[in-house]
């Protein structure tokens, strides 16, 4: 029984183990399952373990007793893309006509159906061609607005919803802020924090633990013996460097910076720094990237133990990054080429860290991504990626 | 599985609002003898819920407060090494020195083993241990049975407690132990329900203060960059300070005066954002 249902569960991702399954069996033989309703219940409070997991729960059980659509992320992107392409539109026809080499006026001229279906048209179109001039066209994963599993789906209408309630409530997809999956936003900041909370270095264990050690005498009799815990160590200092150029990053700035704000408390130090797409001669000390800089050259001044954690998408024109004069801004003064400024600060620092809110399958499609993780380990700006990259800069001094 | 479980079924109790989902799982928990592992943010009932099982079935509940140092055979037993000694020093407790039976004293989990009747075990905020301690203590859960290794005695236990579980989610729970719980999240009441959990603890209170109060709460909940967000344990003692302010009008909040911002917002930088923002608004 259901497992069908089970398998679809186990193929979107969800840990689900034959266990809990064999459980929901016995569940339902002690009679209390006696409605759809029921089971809906009994089978996500025995079968999900995480909250992060009822969202696509709530989808799979939609889809599997009602038949509504399953999640298909290549489908959700191209929404999502659409969504934004019709915002720009309405901010600013101009350029983004221009951009797709049509004429503003002939767009104007559609109504917003007709407009979304040209825009698909073309989208599809783009994604055989992938010339990187236009990168907001084709990967959907440099789209500000989020990719698949954090948004609900852009355009897509949820399905129908009649009759029974379980399927109703399952598509109501009250968890979707929950899912796991996605960029980090507003709402994962207290849980993006929790795991920023984790960046706490281990001291020695040179702490006297008078309970421990009390018990442990009398425990031998009245033979001392001492217990030493860990003390903790001084706490650390973090470099924040963000890329906040452009559209691209742009929903993400505000996000990570109260991210760190917040966690202040738990630094020695925090600096912020800005750039924009790549590091040149200068690091910005004001958001504007105009008035305040600081030499790359001058940060072996600052202790290297500091963990230097960059933000930023690395995804630009491959020149950029390699040649001498890559900067495409006048106030970046550029006299080695960018990739080599990033390895004197890799070399600089012993811990570092780049988290890209571009999703971590849609890296290999550029290359500069690539170059760049190369020289800084680089981690998905999720809940999950927060995490690793936490303990990847935790881990021990050397 | 018994009749016996299905006659002791869990309906609510007179201090807690249950929704309808939660109580079909604590029952199909009870049913499955499985403990129950409930998330959810602070301030949402956890532990509220453990007490109104409790309540509603007439068993004795056992708390056990789960602290980040904690060790868990502190939760089985203790073995009170520090009187035995100062008992063979003295010998004046009339206590049986060369028995060390005498000098074990039984933790939460034992406690709960060995009463006489069936208890609710509350196992709260089991997320600030580490992760030897979480699946150890499923491990015991499982067996329903430990070992005194001092005095090499089995105890088992005389009734299988209905056990509930809490989490503030600061770290994950690790699969095995996940897997030998059922689960559920509870989500932040909406303001409908917020309205009954209100009438609840508020018998009397006037409805134009309930109702201003719940929707200025909501839209402070909504503020953005807010690190610890104002639950209803909040909202409850926020709205306790306001009714116990004779010059407080309900009406005032309406248009954006909100008094005792401090009982809502405890963090000094949440409660610094809330000010301005406030002050923006106005």
């Amino acid at each position: 029984m259901f497992i069908d249902f089970f398998y679809k569960l186990k193929n979107l991702g969800i840990p689900v183990s034959p266990t809990s399954f064999l459980t929901l069996h016995k569940a339902i033989e002690t009679g209390l399952v006696m409605s759809l309703d029921d089971f809906y219940t009994a089978s996500r409070s025995i079968l999900i373990k995480s909250e992060r997991y009822f969202d696509v729960f709530d989808q799979v059980f939609a889809h599997h007793f009602k038949g509504a659509d399953l999640p298909d992320p290549s489908e959700k992107e191209l929404a999502e893309t659409i969504r934004f392409l019709l915002e720009f539109w309405l901010k600013d026809p101009k350029t983004l006509a221009d951009t797709m080499g049509i004429d503003e006026n002939q767009l104007a001229k559609l109504t917003p159906e007709e407009l979304v279906e040209y825009f698909k048209e073309r989208l599809k179109d783009q994604e055989g061609r992938h010339d990187g001039g236009n990168r907001w066209i084709g990967t959907g994963g440099t789209s500000p607005v989020g990719h698949s599993g954090y948004h609900p789906g852009g355009m897509r209408v949820g399905g129908i919803s009649r009759n029974k309630s379980a399927v109703k409530v399952a598509l109501e997809r009250r968890y979707k802020d929950y899912s796991k999956r996605g960029p980090l936003s507003q709402a994962m900041m207290g849980e993006a924090l929790k795991r920023l909370r984790n960046l706490v270095p281990e001291g020695p264990k040179d702490k006297v633990n008078v309970e421990a050690s009390i018990y442990q005498t009398m425990k031998n009799a009245g033979e001392i013996e001492i217990v030493f815990d860990r003390s903790l160590r001084d706490r650390l200092k973090v470099i924040l460097a963000i890329d906040n150029g452009g559209w691209s990053m742009e929903p993400y700035v505000q996000t990570v910076q109260t991210l760190f704000d917040h966690a202040r408390a738990q630094f020695k130090e925090l600096k912020i720094f800005y750039f924009h797409n790549t590091i040149y001669d200068n690091l910005w000390q004001d958001p504007g990237r105009r008035r305040d800089h600081m030499n790359v050259e001058e940060f072996v001044r600052f202790d290297p133990q500091t963990r230097f954690i960059l933000v930023g998408d690395a995804s630009m024109a491959p020149y950029e990054l390699l040649a001498r004069d890559g900067t495409i801004y006048v106030q970046d003064r550029s006299t080695m080429p960018s990739i080599e400024r990033l390895k004197f600060l890799a070399d600089t620092f012993a811990r570092t860290a780049w988290l890209n809110p571009v999703p971590a399958k849609m890296w290999p499609y550029t290359p500069t991504i690539d170059m760049v993780a190369k020289i800084f380990p680089m981690f998905e700006l999720t809940l999950d990626g927060l995490e690793e990259a936490v303990n990847h800069l935790a881990t021990s001094h050397n | 599985m018994t009749g016996h479980h299905n006659s002791s079924r869990f309906t609510g109790a007179s201090r807690y609002v249950l929704d309808n989902e939660l109580a079909k799982i604590v029952n199909i928990s009870m049913a499955l003898e499985m403990p129950l592992l409930l998330k959810g943010e602070p301030g949402t009932g956890k532990t509220m819920l453990a007490h109104a099982i409790a309540e509603s079935l007439g068993m004795p509940l056992v708390v056990l407060n789960v602290k980040s140092s904690m060790k868990l055979v502190e939760a089985l037993y203790q073995y009170d090494t520090l009187t035995r000694l100062n008992d063979s020093r003295f010998g004046d407790s009339g206590r049986d020195v060369s028995n060390i039976e005498n000098y074990i004293r039984m933790g939460k989990i034992g406690r709960a083993f060995t009463s006489d009747t069936k208890t609710v075990l509350l196992i709260d905020e089991i997320d600030k241990a580490d992760t030897d301690f979480q699946d150890d203590m499923l491990d015991v859960l499982d067996q329903m049975e430990f070992d005194i290794i001092e005095i090499d005695k089995t105890v088992r236990a005389k009734n299988r407690p209905v056990i509930i579980i809490t989490s503030n989610a600061k770290k994950d729970l690790s699969d095995p132990f996940l897997g030998r719980c059922n689960f559920h999240h509870i989500a932040f009441p909406d303001p409908r329900m917020m309205q009954d959990i209100i009438q609840v603890h508020f018998p009397d209170i006037d409805n134009t203060l309930a109702q201003n109060a719940i929707m200025a709460f909501y839209k402070l909940r909504e503020m953005s960059s807010i690190e610890k967000r104002p639950a209803t344990r909040e909202l409850i003692n926020w709205i306790r300070a306001m009714s116990s302010d004779p010059d407080f009008n309900p009406k005032n909040l309406d248009k954006g005066d909100i008094p005792f911002l401090g009982v809502l917002f405890k963090k000094s930088q949440d409660f610094a954002r809330a000010v301005t923002t406030l002050a923006r608004t106005r």
